[in-house]
């Protein structure tokens, strides 16, 4: 059977061929699915694509920022305006796959991969889906834990609020090959303070689960306290609590439980 | 010194040449940057076909049963090869050069010896339809205790990897299971000096990763003959391979390469175009195979992992008076080349130094991991790495400047070597110097005046007493002559013997009277042989 490859001039068309079609697999830039079909993948008889410009717009400035789902890593990077969100995107493999990889793809993006997304996860991100029973906006979090039923649907943008100061997002992407290795882990901090108490802290973390998740019990014990050393010490201790990682070629399970409290604790002291 | 015969090859190589320290443009180098170098899979040949292979997902099992009915009748596919249908499916790399015994076939037939080894190639209409066709392919395994440590495979009761050689070791010149070097008696020495430091290295199979991955396109051609576009590294090498497997005279093939896409030793293998040019013969239509990246990554053959134990002993003043190394070389399944890289690591023992009690046991070894080839300075890269750890350790223990301590140790002209033969234009001394120089690391005068070619051979040329340990005095040196040696003399094979040791860096001894090299040589592959 040979592949089909549909590409619509709009994305509500294209949700309705992927919602029609078990085997169809909608294609942003490439990086995923193309790989996939090189490699022997024949769960993807049909790729859709779309041309609709709403995909790939950016809403950069005002308090609450909008990703279309096709923008790229290297235009995110070209924005003066996300500022925040450039450390996460030049975390993502080299200047080619930055070039054709989405803020959409990268939703789907297995472990090691799916950086940007632990970062939009530690935003308190919405995603905005269109399927066969219309349009409606999800939390990230929500998203993320039915992902592997999300096939039918297609992804449109991903919003999220700018963090008031620049010091209140944190990112870090520990990798054995720099810039462009996998991920060993991935660690994303939203940290809002208020009155000198943070409010509201959001850890996330990429390749601590089957997919990225928030480390509750370290956000519980931020929570109402000022950052200070022995909040950080708490917070790091409780790093791994509520984790799953596995083995893989660049790390173990074990290590990854080991070293995500130390990395965080470097995240929020603000250590190399 | 090479003697060019200049009367006869006038024109055979410049003598004047001005090369080092200019700019010179790569002949290949206009094509890459234009894009404009073909490659072998920039051929689209009309009615080409794609082969796949099906791979074991056991490290190690018996083939109960392979059921091909639905994959047959999978749509475009044209033709299903088994291991039956490859006229000699045993071979191994270096038997073109009468060195191991074939033990690798081109399709699995009975067992499988590791994850991913091909069992069938589906030569199909389209890359997808092969693909579609892998996955209706039935094989009924009966897995098998597998071995994974290259020390556990060698233990009485591990599983037998590879039937060809059922002790789990490379057997060299039909008796030794491993490489042994021995020079003067370092557990003697160890049992005197004033510190020993063991230590043990790990390395790990590295991977290759060239940007093309390996492949080849075949076609039939006039006269009975198939052209091969080919991404080999080692072309004649690789017809020739070729030639032996599918048993057909090597002028049958036309092998059309040159242009590599990264090899670094990961294409000696010639492992897509046996089969290529068998889809090619069986199918009349051209045939293309070509690995996938996760193909080349898992599959594809890389660096062997090697596991090296080194005791060193040293005396407070900084010498270096005994080496003693085990290195286990994990060939992974079949052999390939690491039975080479055994060798080159015992030729390269103890490194650039002269140590006057060297011991040396190198083993090539099976397990059931993908099997390991040929990567850049293969067999010495590794040792080097632990002799220089060790070296910088050594240096440490006896409070030594590690510069120093390495021209201190380091070979020079006219020394015995560990194998024999004397240390001829060794330059070891002037590269520490060169290099703590352009680092600016300071070492003492008396080591900014040492030279390689000062203060060599006297004692330290002599070779000292040997004690054969049981395992060599069984063997008799026939046994390492191949077909093509001449009869050996006794007194070619072993160096003379000078009766009383002289004691590590004891009163000079006067150098042995005749070099007992250069008349009759002495090669790990072939035994001795007489120049």
């Amino acid at each position: 059977m040979t592949v089909t490859v549909k590409t619509f001039t709009s994305s509500s068309e294209a949700a309705a061929a992927l919602s029609s079609d078990r085997n169809a697999r909608y294609l942003g830039g490439g990086t995923l699915v193309m790989r996939a079909l090189n490699e022997g993948d024949i769960s993807i008889s049909t790729v859709v694509r779309a041309n609709d410009h709403a995909l790939t717009r950016i809403d950069p400035s005002g308090p609450r920022i909008t990703l279309g789902a096709g923008v790229t890593f290297a235009r995110i990077l070209g924005e003066r305006d996300l500022a925040f969100l450039h450390a996460p995107a030049r975390s993502i493999g080299g200047p080619a796959v930055r070039n054709m990889g989405t803020v959409g793809g990268n939703l789907f993006a297995p472990n090691p991969y799916g950086d940007f997304t632990v970062a939009l996860l530690a935003l308190d991100a919405t995603v905005a889906l269109q399927g066969g029973f219309g349009s409606r906006d999800i939390p990230i979090e929500e998203f993320l834990q039915s992902r592997e039923r999300q096939a039918g649907t297609l992804v449109m943008s991903v919003s999220c609020t700018r963090p008031t100061r620049a010091e209140a997002f944190r990112y870090r992407k520990i990798a054995r090959i720099k810039p462009k290795g996998g991920s060993v882990i991935t660690l994303a901090a939203h940290l809002p303070i208020s009155g000198g108490r943070i409010a509201g802290a959001r850890i996330a973390l990429g390749s601590m689960a089957p997919t990225q998740i928030r480390a509750r019990a370290a956000e519980r014990a931020l929570e109402g306290r000022s950052l200070d050393a022995a909040t950080v010490a708490a917070a790091a201790s409780a790093a791994a609590e509520g984790t799953s990682p596995s083995d893989n070629a660049l790390g173990s399970a074990w290590y990854r439980r080991e070293i995500v409290g130390v990395h965080l604790r470097r995240l929020l002291l603000g250590q190399e | 010194m090479l003697e060019l015969r200049k009367d006869i090859f006038a024109d055979e190589r410049d003598d004047n040449l001005k090369e080092i320290g200019k700019g010179t443009q790569r002949q290949d180098m206009l094509g890459h940057v234009t894009g404009t170098s073909s490659y072998f899979n920039d051929h689209k040949l009309q009615g080409m076909l794609h082969l796949k292979v099906v791979r074991s997902t056991h490290s190690h099992a018996r083939i109960r049963r392979i059921d091909t009915a639905d994959a047959e009748r999978s749509a475009g596919v044209r033709r299903i090869i088994r291991g039956s249908d490859v006229p000699r499916n045993l071979n191994t790399l270096l038997s073109l050069i009468n060195f191991g015994k074939d033990d690798e076939p081109s399709l699995a037939v009975d067992k499988v010896r590791y994850k991913g080894e091909p069992i069938l190639a589906i030569v199909a209409d389209s890359e997808r339809e092969a693909f579609e066709a892998i996955t209706k392919v039935r094989i009924d395994y009966e897995p098998l205790p597998a071995v994974f440590d290259v020390e556990d495979a060698l233990k009485a009761g591990a599983p037998v990897v590879n039937d060809t050689y059922p002790k789990n070791a490379f057997i060299y010149h039909d008796v030794y299971d491993h490489q042994k070097l021995r020079f003067g008696d370092a557990d003697a020495a160890l049992a005197t000096a004033d510190h020993v430091l063991e230590q043990r290295y790990q390395m790990s199979p590295i991977e290759h990763a060239p940007t093309e991955t390996n492949g080849s396109i075949a076609a039939p051609d006039t006269n009975g003959r198939y052209v091969v576009y080919t991404s080999t590294q080692a072309l004649f090498f690789s017809v020739d391979t070729c030639a032996k497997i599918l048993d057909v005279p090597s002028n049958t093939f036309h092998f059309i390469g040159g242009t590599v896409g990264g090899g670094f030793g990961g294409k000696v293998d010639t492992l897509t175009e046996p089969l290529c040019i068998l889809g090619a013969m069986l199918t009349g239509r051209p045939v293309r195979y070509v690995f996938g990246r996760e193909e080349e990554m898992q599959y594809g053959p890389p660096r062997g992992a090697e596991r090296i134990y080194i005791k060193d002993g040293v005396m407070r003043d900084g010498r270096v008076v005994a080496r003693k190394v085990r290195a286990y070389f994990d060939s992974g399944a079949y052999t390939r080349l690491s039975s080479y890289a055994a060798v080159k690591c015992a030729a390269h023992l103890p490194g650039p130094y002269t140590i006057p009690n060297v011991y040396g046991d190198v083993y090539c070894v099976f397990t059931n991991r993908t099997p390991a080839t040929a990567m850049r300075g293969f067999g010495v890269t590794a040792m080097d790495f632990a002799i220089e750890c060790q070296m910088d350790k050594l240096a440490n223990l006896v409070g030594m400047d590690p510069m120093e301590f390495r021209i201190l140790n380091a070979y020079r002209d006219g020394d015995m070597k560990a194998h024999r033969r004397e240390a001829k234009n060794t330059a070891l001394i002037e590269c520490v110097q060169i290099a703590a120089e352009k680092a600016k690391w300071p070492i003492r005068d008396e080591f900014k005046r040492a030279s390689s070619r000062k203060d060599g051979g006297g004692s330290r040329a002599a070779i000292p007493r040997t004690p054969a340990d049981a395992y060599a005095a069984t063997t008799a040196p026939a046994q390492q002559r191949t077909t093509y040696d001449r009869l050996p003399t006794a007194a070619l094979h072993e160096p003379p013997r000078e009766p009383p040791p002289p004691a590590p860096p004891s009163p000079p001894s006067p150098r042995p009277a005749s070099p007992s090299h250069g008349a009759g040589r002495f090669s790990s592959v072939f035994g001795t042989r007489r120049r």
